[in-house]
């Protein structure tokens, strides 16, 4: 009779619940017919497992039932909502685009407008006709580029004269100037407020994207919102 | 309806198809995590969590033991339990002695409104073999629960556990050897016909 190891015990254990194969089980049964320590063992392990099988089963204290909450399961949206949400996101962004191109296309503008000092020499008498002649001048492509090719040979001392007698109708005549009468010179004139710059987009464009976004927004939270009622009162 | 059509309208998003299947299962997932964490509270979160992520993950079900499956989720919720546990200790319900140890008796021994005979009567078979449980590693000691009291397969012990056939087989040995020897020191509380014999080994 051999003193049962760890092994023999994992082999009674196995044989037990029935886990052995039939020549393993054949092999520790001689053993157990002629070992009384192996077959006490074993008569533990079943009183044992038989213990824990007769343990009281406990019932829950409460249900476990989940709520919708718990689940995380959210109402279900209804079909008008992404539509709604989507044409709100579009026309807040055409919205914000709108406003950024017409902003930036009159800071633009006054860019051009705006007068360009130290050019076109200060010369007495030609102060008046200067801003007239650089705002023709911005908005023209270099000279060089219009003049016959004789013309684009001579001198600029020949050709700003004869820019200057092209420029017609030109009004060359100063005109009436109250600031004459303060005595202030010509120079610290104020520029002639420029003509209103007409927007790229029109405001009303900008007014009807902004009722868009506005009730396309509003009616989706509505719809969300009375759905979201309906859907808890079906649920309680 | 059957189990089978409750799991497909569960997967398909169903909660109350879902309802109705913690309603049969949830006793067993509850005496298991109580079995497992030897403490009602801690089993009812873990029970709760367990149901809890078993909706969430119930379309990763393939078929099979739906109660398998649901064991596994719940070992799984006991060993998170084991740890959030770990991480914030509360004060132990066993007696201490002066150097911070579990003393052996078990609390409803110490208990002075308990006379014997209510001892008795309090099923001692459940609180001895609690106790002993609660002295396993928790490796052993789930296996145990699995296995022993559940009555699962080996097989299925070890996919809840993530461990091979062979460490399960191991496991559940020295689990029944330590339970047994746990056991003798409870002779007096067992019924007659569950008292173990001397020991042998």
């Amino acid at each position: 009779m051999n003193t049962p190891n760890f092994r023999d015990v994992e082999q009674l254990s196995a044989l037990l619940d029935g886990k052995l194969s039939p020549a393993e089980a054949a092999k520790l049964e001689s053993r157990l017919r002629s070992d009384r320590t192996l077959q006490a063992i074993l008569d533990d392990l079943t009183q044992t497992r038989s213990l824990l099988r007769r343990l009281p089963r406990r019932k829950a204290p409460r249900n476990f039932t989940l709520t919708r909450q718990m689940a995380g399961v959210k109402p279900p949206t209804p079909r008008a909502v992404p539509t709604l949400r989507f044409a709100t996101l579009l026309a807040t962004f055409l919205l914000v685009f709108s406003l950024a191109t017409n902003t930036l296309t009159t800071a633009m503008r006054q860019a051009a407008q705006a007068p360009v000092y130290g050019m076109g020499g200060g010369g007495g008498g030609a102060e008046d006709s200067g801003p007239a002649i650089m705002s023709e001048a911005a908005t023209e492509p270099p000279a060089a580029t219009l003049l016959p090719p004789e013309a684009a040979s001579e001198p600029m001392t020949t050709l700003v004269p004869t820019l200057l007698a092209e420029e017609q109708p030109l009004d060359l005549q100063p005109t009436p100037d109250p600031s004459l009468k303060t005595g202030l010179a010509p120079d610290s004139e104020p520029a002639p407020a420029p003509a209103p710059a007409s927007a790229p987009i029109p405001p009303a464009w900008l007014i009807g994207l902004l009722i868009i976004a506005l009730i396309c927004g509003v009616a989706a939270w509505l719809i969300s919102r009375a759905s979201e009622r309906s859907w808890r009162a079906k649920t309680k | 309806m059957d189990e089978s059509a409750l799991i497909r309208d569960a997967q398909a998003g169903s909660l109350d198809a879902f309802n109705s299947l913690v309603l049969a299962h949830q006793d067993i997932v509850f005496h298991t995590a109580l079995r497992i964490l030897g403490d009602e509270d801690q089993a009812a979160d873990a029970a709760q969590d367990t149901f809890i992520s078993a909706f969430k993950n119930i379309t990763s079900f393939r078929g099979g033991s739906f109660k398998a499956w649901l064991l596994r989720t719940v070992t799984n919720a006991c060993y998170d339990e084991l740890r959030r546990h770990k991480r914030r200790p509360t004060v132990p319900l066993e007696p201490e002695t002066s150097d911070g140890e579990d003393m052996d008796t078990p609390r409803w021994l110490a208990d002075p409104g308990l006379s014997p005979e209510q001892l008795t009567e309090a099923d001692e078979v459940e609180h001895a073999i609690q106790h002993c449980l609660d002295h396993l590693p928790v490796e052993f000691r789930t296996v145990v629960v699995l296995a022993d009291i559940q009555g699962l397969d080996y097989i299925e012990v070890a996919a809840s556990v993530k461990a091979p056939v062979g460490t399960i087989k191991s496991r559940l040995a020295r689990a029944r050897l330590r339970l047994r020897e746990c056991l003798q020191g409870f002779q007096e509380l067992l019924p007659p016909s569950f008292r173990l014999e001397g020991e042998r080994i």
